[in-house]
């Protein structure tokens, strides 16, 4: 009885450390902004006591409205577009091809590159005459000779299995070998046909896509609560970007331990890599696709570093999310800070957070996982 | 021997009780060495005669968000600055302590004492002040052969000369124009429209705004001038040091700019453009000294503010080039006549202060965020997204709820 009373006492002592920090920056810091969201608290005032009057006034708040509906946005379709990009570049990559280590560290780099430098280099490239839209002009510009290399790709293929075919040879139609052969051939036809002048760039006028200082949303004309502002867009490209590689390492470590033999009798019944891949990879990695939908729910919704480095050069209600307008709220331009109404949008987006997991643990738990 | 012995340990001893340290939050970037510079050359002697020492606490990123932390935590500095922008906000905080009685604000240029009264009491002493100027690259002037502008341009005329020298070629433009209100507003003034009615309200509908508006994004639109970020600048001095722009519209903190990043640029500077009203427009930019009502060493700080606004410590800030100082006195400096162009930059930068409608850079209790739909707008229209009616009728909108919030 005593030793267990001691053991009990060195637990807490070893626990200490770790229960006085969560206590004093978790729990003591939580309580005061769920007291200061019933207050009119401007750090400078004593609080007064107002109910519900700041929850109240986040509903009727323009720009509140506008960044639950920008964040509500941004978790969902980030969060289903990386989800599925980083398993299928984690399939990529559990190859066993030469030089795959190589793939697997370059794959990864976005991950470890700081998302502050990484933004300014989007701010870059999403500029009216930035890298995207000039990307876009250019493939505009090259499509015929583009369209004449895929039709001289694709010619040369069909003919090369036919003539296999006929010869009794069995071929695919994307037989690597003879694929070579036909981007080769592909490839000096359409040299060919550009240097005798016989195909040429065509004339398209510049693309000038305003990627940042707009209001306009995709789809131009949406009800409010389905329209994506085009400079949100923006940041989910560039989120989508950065946040793959963490979940593809997560899955390319739960590929690992999905057993080879499945592959090898799926093959045998005749499944192609596409029918393998739904049939089988998707469903052996369903535990680890809870964990990565769960933390990039939590870590979309709470998105604010972008947004901040974005800062002027996209018009504040088309990037706002929730996390920012906390911010927003409590160093607003000059004014004295709004502690309280802050403090009300904090609580709403923490509660919204924890709705979501919840709500998402339930649909994946009755799927049987 | 004995003597000297005790000698110093008194000293030490009294030196030690009576020596003042006295913090000062402001600005970072190149703000702490001047400081340092500041003390070094000026005044550091004379305040450590009498047991006074400084030290400079920069706070780097969004200072306003810092300062407000601070002071409500109770570890803002003796001595902070005070943006005029935000001014008002700062000030209701209760935590500047009125100078009233305590500094004479009769030595400093009125505008700027201004800034910084409310009620009647003063509650800080500009440091400096800056206000626009045109800058003009000599070399793209003479190469398209067309004059260079003076102070007798107008709108129209200095629009025409932008065009002129905008013909050039297509990577060549007449000037920058920002989508923001910080530089625009100059424009504004000189239709003798006004940030705020006597009732505290703002028209952006006014004809005369609308005016403005229309000159300003009908040169962008045009193609004549063009918006920093279009041509991978963040801001007008950086448009005018690629030699690719005639003009830049800026106050004499683009001076140090230039003189590092376009050492070779050869420039001219003069008075902001007539506008409709027969008057120039111009902001008033300035940051000022206050001191924390919390300061454990009040006289001490009073002291330091009165040592870092002296006259001595002013010269040295305008000979620097750093900034225009703010006592009326140094108006007839004669660093103002050197023929230098940087001097020249400096003495239209002063003289534009009292020339045509100046207002100060500051909206009321609601600060920095009164520019945000109008900002917003000037995107819209110089993107050709929105008419100009369009957008300033939904700008109008978003700032009535502003202001009614704020009220």
């Amino acid at each position: 009885m005593k030793t267990k009373r001691v053991d009990a006492v060195a637990a807490y002592l070893f626990l200490s450390p770790f229960l006085i920090l969560l206590g004093i920056f978790f729990v003591y810091a939580t309580g005061r902004a769920v007291y200061f969201s019933f207050t009119d608290y401007d750090l400078f005032r004593p609080p007064n006591w107002v109910g519900l009057r700041n929850y109240v006034a986040l509903f009727n708040d323009a720009l509140f409205l506008s960044a639950l509906r920008n964040s509500i946005l941004f978790a969902v379709i980030v969060t289903v577009i990386q989800t599925f990009l980083a398993l299928v570049m984690a399939s990529v990559l559990n190859q066993k091809v030469r030089g795959i280590g190589f793939f697997r560290a370059a794959f990864y780099m976005p991950s470890i590159t700081s998302s502050v430098v990484i933004t300014l280099i989007f701010l870059w490239m999403f500029q009216r005459r930035g890298l995207i839209n000039y990307l876009n002009e250019t493939l505009q510009r090259s499509l015929p000779i583009l369209l004449a290399f895929v039709l001289v790709v694709v010619a040369v293929q069909v003919a090369q299995v036919a003539w296999e075919r006929r010869r009794s040879l069995p071929a695919t139609w994307t037989d690597p070998a003879l694929l070579v052969v036909s981007l080769l051939v592909a490839g000096g036809a359409t040299w060919l046909l550009v240097t005798t002048g016989v195909l040429s760039p065509r004339d398209v006028p510049p693309v000038d896509f305003i990627w940042l200082q707009t209001r306009d949303t995709i789809p131009s004309g949406a009800p409010f609560w389905l329209a994506v502002p085009i400079p949100l867009a923006a940041i989910m490209i560039q989120n989508v970007f950065t946040t793959i590689p963490t979940f593809m390492l997560m899955y390319l470590a739960a590929l690992q331990d999905v057993p080879k033999s499945h592959y090898e009798a799926a093959s045998i019944d005749g499944a192609n890599a596409t029918q393998q891949f739904f049939r089988i990879t998707i469903p052996s990695v369903a535990p680890v696709t809870f964990l990565v939908l769960t933390l990039s729910m939590i870590g979309t919704l709470q998105m604010f570093d972008q947004v901040a480095i974005f800062g002027d050069a996209a018009p504040l209600r088309s990037v706002v999310t929730l996390a920012y307008f906390v911010y927003n709220r409590m160093f607003p331009g000059a004014q004295t800070p709004e502690v309280g109404f802050a403090a009300a949008g904090a609580m709403f987006l923490a509660v919204l957070t924890l709705a979501v997991v919840l709500l998402q643990r339930r649909l994946v738990r009755s799927e049987g996982y | 021997m004995r003597r000297i012995l005790i000698g110093t340990l008194v000293l030490a001893l009294f030196g030690g009780a009576l020596a003042q340290q006295i913090r000062i939050m402001g600005y970072g970037g190149q703000d702490p060495a001047i400081l340092v510079r500041l003390l070094d050359d000026v005044i550091g002697a004379e305040l450590a005669a009498e047991g006074i020492t400084l030290s400079y606490e920069p706070l780097e990123g969004d200072f306003n968000a810092a300062l407000f932390n601070a002071l409500s935590a109770g570890t803002a500095a003796d001595i902070f600055y005070i943006p005029v922008e935000t001014a008002p906000g700062i000030i209701a905080t209760g935590k500047v302590l009125a100078l009233d009685g305590l500094i004479d604000t009769d030595a400093f240029i009125d505008t700027l004492v201004e800034a910084y009264t409310v009620d009647g009491s003063v509650y800080g002493i500009a440091k400096d002040f800056n206000t626009l100027a045109i800058f003009y690259n000599l070399d793209l002037f003479e190469e398209a052969g067309v004059e260079v502008p003076n102070e007798t341009d107008t709108w129209e005329t200095f629009a025409d000369k932008l065009r002129g020298v905008a013909a050039l070629d297509d990577d060549v433009y007449g000037a920058c124009f920002p989508a923001g209100f910080d530089r625009f507003g100059a424009f504004a003034f000189a239709t003798g429209w006004q940030t705020f009615d006597d009732g505290g309200a703002t028209n952006l509908l006014d004809p005369a705004f609308v005016e403005a508006v229309t000159w300003y994004t009908d040169l962008v639109r045009e193609g004549v001038a063009i918006q920093p970020s279009d041509i991978g600048q963040g801001w007008t001095g950086g448009c005018f040091a690629t030699d690719n722009v005639a003009v830049a519209i800026e106050g004499a903190w683009m001076l140090g700019f230039l003189r590092n990043e376009a050492p070779n640029l050869q420039y001219g500077s003069t008075f902001m453009p007539i506008g409709p009203s027969g008057e120039r427009g111009n902001f008033l930019y300035t940051v000022a000294y206050g001191i924390n009502t919390d300061s454990p060493n009040r006289d001490a700080a009073v002291r330091v503010l009165e040592a870092l606004t002296s006259p001595a410590a002013q010269q040295w800030v305008l000979e620097e080039g750093l900034a225009i100082p703010s006592r009326t006195e140094l108006a007839d400096n004669p660093f103002f006549l050197e023929e230098t162009a940087e001097a020249q930059a400096n003495a239209t930068v002063f003289r534009g202060a009292a020339d045509g409608n100046v207002l100060g850079f500051q909206f009321g209790n609601i600060g920095t965020d009164w520019m945000t739909p109008v900002n917003d707008a000037l995107v819209a229209i110089m993107t050709g997204q929105a008419s100009v009616d369009d957008a300033l009728t939904e700008a109008q909108r978003d700032l009535n709820a502003l202001l009614d919030r704020a009220r």
